[in-house]
């Protein structure tokens, strides 16, 4: 068996140890942590896709993932300025 | 060759992302700055899912979360201080109220406690008008 075929689902396994472990983080207190934990969340998420989308060549999860990372992004920074209210 | 590098680079990539999840759930509730240690933290995450991205070839994605990364980080941290932080930030501790001085029936804490307190000007133009029970003389 390949050796990077084996560091790819090695490399996978670890963001679903992540994933996990950012949902958890993401029910502490603040509003703040559950952003945090949901961004992390939805980036693990785009880099399963896209490992998985190169491990089976399909090139359609390459896209998914690229949206998913744009979008977490925007998400996650409009949340954060709805929650930091204005500087005033 | 570029195999072994390639794999080299997943398999830091994994390392990093085991040892932010660790460090995530291991840290205390009761570390101060919990929240911006934890930011911190998911940093390293990031910069293990840079390395994994290119591992597998993704070097445009790559560079593109590497610019898009620290804003995320910057925009949590920001809302957070803002609004959430009382451990640092004393605007968040004191709680400004609006004070209306010509209200005709609520009147604010500071004037009570001024016309209450023992100088107070009005309390000693009170005193020609009070008895206490140790003037009076029964036996008048």
């Amino acid at each position: 068996m390949d050796i990077l075929f084996i560091s790819k689902f090695i490399v996978v396994i670890a963001l679903i140890i992540m994933m996990l472990a950012a949902l958890r983080a993401s029910a502490y207190k603040s509003t703040s942590m559950g952003l945090l934990g949901s961004s992390v969340v939805v980036v693990a998420f785009a880099m399963v896709l896209l490992i998985g989308g190169d491990i089976y060549n399909l090139g359609f999860y390459k896209d998914i993932s690229l949206a998913l990372i744009f979008f977490g992004f925007i998400g996650t920074v409009a949340f954060a300025a709805v929650l930091g209210g204005n500087d005033e | 060759m570029i195999e072994y590098v390639q794999s080299a680079l997943l398999l830091i990539s994994a390392f990093l992302i085991i040892v932010a999840a660790v460090g995530l759930l291991s840290l205390s509730k009761n570390t101060k700055n919990a929240v911006y240690a934890r930011i911190h933290i998911v940093g390293v995450f990031d910069v293990a899912c840079i390395i994994a991205m290119i591992g597998i070839g993704q070097y445009l994605l790559a560079g593109i979360y590497f610019i898009l990364a620290p804003f995320t980080a910057h925009a949590i941290a920001n809302a957070y201080w803002k609004k959430e932080d009382r451990e640092n930030n004393l605007d968040l501790v004191t709680v400004e109220e609006d004070v209306d001085y010509n209200h005709p029936f609520i009147h604010p804490k500071d004037k009570m406690q001024v016309l209450e307190s023992e100088n107070s000007e009005k309390l000693k133009a009170d005193d020609r008008f009070s008895v206490t029970t140790l003037e009076i003389d029964e036996g008048e």
